[in-house]
């Protein structure tokens, strides 16, 4: 094979589904931490919560695009990130090798992975869970907390803050991954397109099984 | 770019999932999706479940009670027979009955 | 508590409930049940209640899925102490509303009637039992007997006995001291159309202090202590109010009291929830207890006046008298189902024949809850003499008291988890 080929990884719908994701997450996290906290006087708390609604929309928005506009990525996407083998334990055994690459300077050995490593699985399988509980619990927070009775919204209090901790807490690993893997960051980002020797070290039978080579 | 010259070579094969496994998960997701909004729908519809209840407990014990008048209870009776005399009387005026304060006025 | 409040005189508690800023998102959903909108803070940012708008009434409280307001006042270590004092006759004064949730705490099913149970864990407690429904069933004596006169000086022109002034129709009722506090400080020309009678709280610590004291505890007035046992938040203010010292008064005049300065009627005011936490602080599970009787002639009530929790209970118990003592006839049906159920402006108009007067009489009676949404149109067609009503019953709180301020919050939960869950034993 040429030694420049690339693998169109990302496709254009995703990568404008995960720009919006992205820009309303942040913004949701930021606002929400100094709505939690109660980080600010009266009047910017108003503010952070008008803004914290606006991105809260756009997400759903963003979401609901995706669920209706690119079903099947979302099919495949759930797919890859739910079907665990044994290589997944093994991975985080030892950490996918990050730690001791990026603190130690030493290369461990990795199971072969997917597509998407086993970290990342258990990251997408949050987003998933999780954002969908942030999106439903949000939407009866804001609108109807008086209408559904104390205990759903009482509930849906707790579930939005526990989802949207954990979520919040995994967004440190995934932004610091993201940027440290440069090339994955300019597919995502750029025109969607990684190395083919990258790919197939990283994710070995993404490239053996599922792969197809253009004429 | 034209179509017939990607700069790239290789894309996802978009035959991967069979047409059972796409219809597994998809139903998965949606049935997942509906499974809140029955709950959310559910809420809202029985958020007054504790005043029905409570209220049919009252209705309850005024069924099963003895006597349901006012004016036939026998210690109400004796009360005025032994001690006010009868409702509007001065000593029922003076316990039983009060004024009020218009409180958008100075108050003392 | 804030010094600056301008709707509360000396001795009244000048805001019953706050609200915890720790706790409070900001949500806004106590907004959406304060009937006086004393409810400030924008939308994110942390919540204040203004006392001087605010009427105690509890509902942003039992609503509010943070758990961010909060009683200022706890009797509960006093109560105990008087409990555990035998000088004391501690007077326990049960609201009908009670009963049907104060098996909740206790993991009862919701609503669960446990009269006998509440006697009973009540009186291993210490407490006498002064029953609120034999006070209601007092009350409709009074009340009733006001309505009647007010009604036959506005048809017939008849004076009152002791040449006193009659109110005007429409008479309200007065039992509901958030509605009260409301009047008072938003619809003052209303206040003659209110009631004379005293909440049936009130007039029970009278009776307890005098009647009571004298011929059924048989104890010096000044030792009873009365604890108004309510669903109520607003009840801890209507207690405090200077004017309900009418025992000590009363008694003074007599020379039956040794007493130099005045006591209050009511002593102390526990909501439902105070008493769970009272008796399990006590270590006596309620749901454990076996059904007792009251034990005093003042455990004696009607099912008229047990109705009193209800929204159109006050109503219906007034009709069912009412009836009886101006026709001179029994009922057909004791249950009027017009004042019935959950609609926010109820109406009934009863027609009977007056037998004193030998004239037909259509008594027109409307019941109302829920104030915050219902309250404000019927008042200003009172106002502008355009209501078709003689006599209205007010309750502040959705559903009526079952659904007061100081009820135990339930999680209401939906249909199928309710009807599920059972099957998944715990504890």
């Amino acid at each position: 094979m040429t030694e420049s080929s690339f693998i169109l990884k990302h496709p254009l719908r995703v990568r404008v589904f995960h720009y919006i994701l992205a820009a309303s997450f942040l913004t949701l996290a930021v606002t929400g931490v100094m709505l939690y906290f109660k980080l600010l006087a009266e009047p910017a708390m108003n503010t952070a919560m008008q803004v914290h609604v606006v991105a809260g929309a756009v997400l759903t928005l963003d979401a609901l695009a995706f669920f209706f506009l690119a079903f099947d990525r979302l099919i495949l996407f759930t797919k890859r990130t739910f079907t665990f083998s044994g290589n997944d334990i093994q991975w985080f055994a030892v950490l996918g090798g990050y730690p001791q690459k990026i603190l130690l300077h030493k290369k461990v050995a990795v199971p072969p992975m997917g597509k998407y490593n086993a970290g990342q699985k258990l990251f997408g399988i949050c987003v998933l869970v999780g954002g969908t509980l942030l999106i439903l619990s949000g939407w009866v927070l804001w609108t109807i907390p008086h209408a559904v009775g104390h205990g759903a919204a009482s509930l849906a209090g707790s579930i939005h803050v526990v989802a949207s901790w954990v979520l919040i807490l995994f967004l440190f690993v995934h932004l610091f991954l993201g940027i440290y893997m440069w090339d994955d960051f300019k597919a995502m980002f750029g025109d969607g397109r990684i190395p083919y020797e990258d790919a197939a070290e990283k994710a070995p039978l993404w490239v053996k099984n599922d792969l197809r080579r253009l004429c | 770019m034209s179509k017939n010259d990607p700069n790239h070579e290789y894309i996802e094969n978009p035959f991967i999932l069979s047409r059972r496994e796409f219809i597994a998960i998809g139903g998965i997701i949606v049935a997942l999706l509906a499974l809140p909004a029955v709950w959310v729908r559910s809420a809202l519809i029985n958020r007054n479940h504790h005043i029905q209840a409570r209220t049919r407990g009252l209705y309850k014990d005024d069924v099963t009670s003895k006597i349901r008048l006012s004016h036939e209870n026998p210690a109400v009776m004796k009360l005025y027979r032994d001690f006010a005399g009868k409702p509007l009387s001065p000593v029922s005026e003076e316990l039983l009955h009060t004024k009020y304060v218009n409180r958008t006025k100075a108050l003392a | 508590m804030n010094q600056e409040t301008k709707t509360y005189r000396k001795g009244e508690i000048p805001g019953v409930i706050a609200i915890n800023a720790r706790e409070c998102k900001g949500c806004d959903a106590c907004k959406r049940f304060c009937p006086t909108g004393a409810i400030t803070g924008l939308f994110g940012a942390t919540h204040r209640v203004d006392a001087d708008l605010c009427i105690s009434c509890g509902q942003c409280l039992v609503n509010c899925p943070f758990g961010a307001p909060y009683e200022t006042v706890d009797p509960v270590d006093e109560v105990a102490a008087k409990l555990a004092d035998k000088s004391v006759t501690v007077v326990g004064i049960i609201a009908p509303a009670v009963r049907v949730a104060i098996g909740e705490p206790f993991g009862m099913p919701v609503g669960s009637l446990v009269t006998g149970k509440m006697y009973g864990a009540m009186r291993k407690a210490g407490f006498v039992i002064l029953d609120n429904n034999f006070a209601a069933d007092l009350t409709i004596m009074e009340e009733g007997t006001e309505f009647i006169q007010r009604a036959r000086h506005a048809l017939f022109g008849e004076k009152a006995e002791h040449g006193g002034e009659i109110g005007p129709l429409p008479q309200f009722t007065s039992c509901c001291p958030a509605w009260v506090r409301f009047v008072e400080t938003n619809y003052p020309a209303l206040i003659p159309n209110l009631s004379s009678a005293k909440s049936p709280q009130q007039m029970a610590g009278a009776v307890a202090k005098t009647y009571g004291a004298a011929q059924v505890f048989k104890v010096a007035p000044e030792s009873v202590y009365t604890v108004g046992i309510m669903p109520c938040t607003a009840k801890k203010f209507e207690a405090s109010r200077p004017e309900f010292q009418s025992a000590w008064h009363f008694m003074k005049e007599k020379g039956a009291t040794a007493a130099s300065k005045p006591y209050p009627d009511i002593d102390a005011v526990l909501t439902t929830r105070d008493l769970a936490r009272l008796l399990k602080k006590m270590k006596i599970n309620l749901a454990a207890e076996n059904e007792v009787e009251g034990g005093t002639l003042f455990a004696e009530y009607t099912g008229a006046g047990t109705i009193f929790g209800n929204t159109g209970g006050v109503m219906e118990a007034a009709l069912r008298t009412a009836w009886v003592v101006l026709t001179g006839t029994p009922l057909a049906r004791i249950e009027f189902q017009a004042v019935r159920g959950l609609k926010g402006v109820k109406s009934a108009a009863v027609t009977l024949r007056d037998q004193k007067y030998g004239k037909e009489v259509t008594v027109k009676v409307a019941v109302v809850h829920d104030i915050r949404a219902n309250i404000r149109p019927l008042l200003e067609d009172v106002i502008a003499g355009r209501s078709p009503y003689h006599f209205i019953e007010v309750m502040n709180c959705p559903g009526g008291c079952i659904n007061g301020g100081g009820q135990p919050v339930c999680d209401t939960g939906s249909s199928w988890i309710g009807r599920v869950l059972p099957s998944f034993a715990w504890s």
